[in-house]
């Protein structure tokens, strides 16, 4: 309890990283949701490493054109930001496109620009010499390095994605579920398809740079998993995945802490025991209390 | 002048530049009840989804008459098989879509939109499993859901695409008696797109005919001869 007194203090020296660990905690798995009923599980583990090869080929930019890296102010976070932005629409893009024309086979798409995506960043790092300066921890999602202005980042794009979540939920659930209906209702379904991805990639873009691609996977799609084994509608779906993804980002910063365990993989572990959890007590409840 | 509602004027259907389809030039009237028959393959789905505006015409021209040359609204019914299990919605969440045409982006639906919905479940007797999820009902239950969701879009036209598709006997009889009803009730025009030929001579009063790239039209007492119906049932067989 002492530890988390300590962490719960507003002068505890990582503030910002639990702030960011719950912000992303709550927010992923609201995209989350999308990514699952849409069954596009496989992009969701694919886009968080495209979206930390952007990371790395924006970084490596300055060293190509024979710049020193400036890591004065915050221009680095935002190259970061805008190579990991950039990357991961392009990707969305591509892909959706490709499930658009309905052709060849998705899961070898999506699975050949994950492990190409793996490969790059690991090429980028050996042939670049200011990987050790400390972009490497960045890549990483050394959640103990975040400043006001990483925090602020997050928080004001969460902030607008979760807005527009809320103002078009109606319209993303619509043109998700009955495209044909919803065409035939005049909506312009590629509209919202773009509208949605837009945010699907700004969340997973912002994550990866606070908390790494394996963290960012894990709360974009576990909570939207376990909170799907109990929701009896749409808004008790997004409610339980955002507080599940919130809840455990928080107790995996307390037992990381607590136990000197680094916190992202503590983090997707803990959502991994949760969900084991959930599933077994559906199925006690399925059997047992409530047999068909 | 008869009124109709939908005319096509050498229409040519089909995907990507090819023609499944071509020449097809015939009229629907208001208020009429139109089956469209056809074996699997003849280009069914193909017309219907063309007619609902969801793919490009290869050629011709599809017109909706009208005071105001305003395209009217369907309310489409699909196939209640081809939903995905995996959203947590219920039957009234499914049926409160059919008002997503008029409510727009950053709105909600209201109260007196929600009560319409109500009675549009009500209307297709669905109002007892509203509650439950969407994706747990029977063929024959989501099928009422998806007419109510059809009938909440305030349609002038009411298309429907194999509505007994993978429901039993006695639920496809009912289904098809309640939606014969619900078109002398409201004077809707329905388009129907069936393989129940039976079914079809005693509701539909027109028929759209497709076979071996062929489009006839006509009544059902044009097209139901002993001589038609022979080869009808052998295009079926077939």
């Amino acid at each position: 309890m002492e530890t988390l007194k300590e962490i719960l203090a507003p002068d505890f020296l990582l503030r910002n990283s639990v702030y960011t660990s719950v912000l992303i905690g709550f927010a992923c798995p609201l995209v989350g949701v999308f990514l699952v009923l849409r069954r596009l599980v496989f992009m969701g583990v694919a886009l968080p490493q495209i979206s930390s090869t952007g990371v790395a080929v924006a970084l490596s930019v300055p060293m190509w054109l024979g710049a020193k890296p400036d890591h004065a102010e915050h221009s680095e976070h935002l190259i970061a930001f805008a190579g990991s932005m950039f990357f991961s629409l392009a990707a969305i893009f591509l892909l959706a496109l490709a499930e658009r024309r309905g052709r060849g086979l998705p899961e070898g798409r999506l699975g050949t620009a994950y492990v190409v995506a793996s490969a790059a960043s690991i090429l980028l790092l050996a042939k670049n010499r200011y990987a050790e300066v400390g972009w490497l921890d960045l890549l990483k999602g050394e959640i103990i390095t975040i400043d006001n202005y990483d925090l602020g980042l997050t928080a004001v794009t969460f902030a607008v994605v979760l807005t527009l979540l809320v103002l078009f939920h109606k319209e993303f659930l619509f043109v998700s579920f009955d495209r044909a209906m919803a065409a035939t209702l005049g909506k312009n379904v590629l509209l919202w398809d773009i509208l949605i991805y837009l945010l699907i990639g700004a969340t997973v873009s912002i994550s990866v740079l606070s908390v790494g691609p394996l963290i960012s996977f894990g709360f974009l799609l576990i909570p939207a998993l376990t909170a799907h084994l109990f929701a009896r509608n749409m808004k008790w779906f997004f409610i339980l995945a955002s507080v599940i993804g919130g809840a455990v980002a928080f107790f995996g910063f307390w037992l990381a802490y607590q136990w000197d365990w680094p916190v992202g993989p503590t983090d997707v572990v803990l959502l991994g025991v949760v969900y084991l959890l959930a599933a077994v007590v559906k199925s006690f409840w399925r059997w047992f209390v409530h047999p068909k | 002048m008869p009124d109709n509602i939908i005319t096509l004027d050498r229409l040519a259907i089909g995907y990507d530049g090819q023609a499944v389809l071509s020449g097809i030039s015939l009229a629907v009237a208001r208020g009429s009840f139109t089956a469209i028959l056809g074996a699997n393959g003849t280009g069914k789905s193909t017309l219907l989804k063309t007619l609902l505006g969801l793919q490009p015409p290869v050629s011709g021209e599809i017109k909706f008459p009208s005071p105001t040359n305003a395209k009217p609204i369907f309310g489409y019914v699909p196939q209640a098989i081809q939903f995905d299990p995996l959203y947590p919605l219920t039957g009234f969440d499914v049926a409160l879509m059919g008002t997503y045409g008029r409510v727009g982006a950053m709105t909600f639906p209201s109260h007196a939109e929600k009560e319409f919905v109500h009675e549009c479940l009500t209307a297709t007797a669905a109002d007892g499993f509203a509650k439950k999820k969407f994706s747990q009902l029977s063929g024959g239950q989501k099928q009422r859901v998806l007419i109510a969701r059809a009938l909440a879009t305030k349609p002038d036209i009411l298309v429907l695409d194999e509505p007994t598709a993978g429901v039993d006997v006695t639920a496809t009889q009912a289904l098809l008696e309640f939606i014969s009803q619900i078109h002398v009730e409201r004077k809707f025009t329905v388009l129907l797109v069936t393989h129940d030929l039976p079914l079809v001579k005693k509701h539909a009063q027109q028929i759209i005919w497709l076979h071996n790239g062929q489009v006839l039209h006509g009544s059902v007492a044009e097209l139901f001869t002993p001589e038609r119906r022979a080869e009808i049932f052998e295009m079926e067989i077939s």
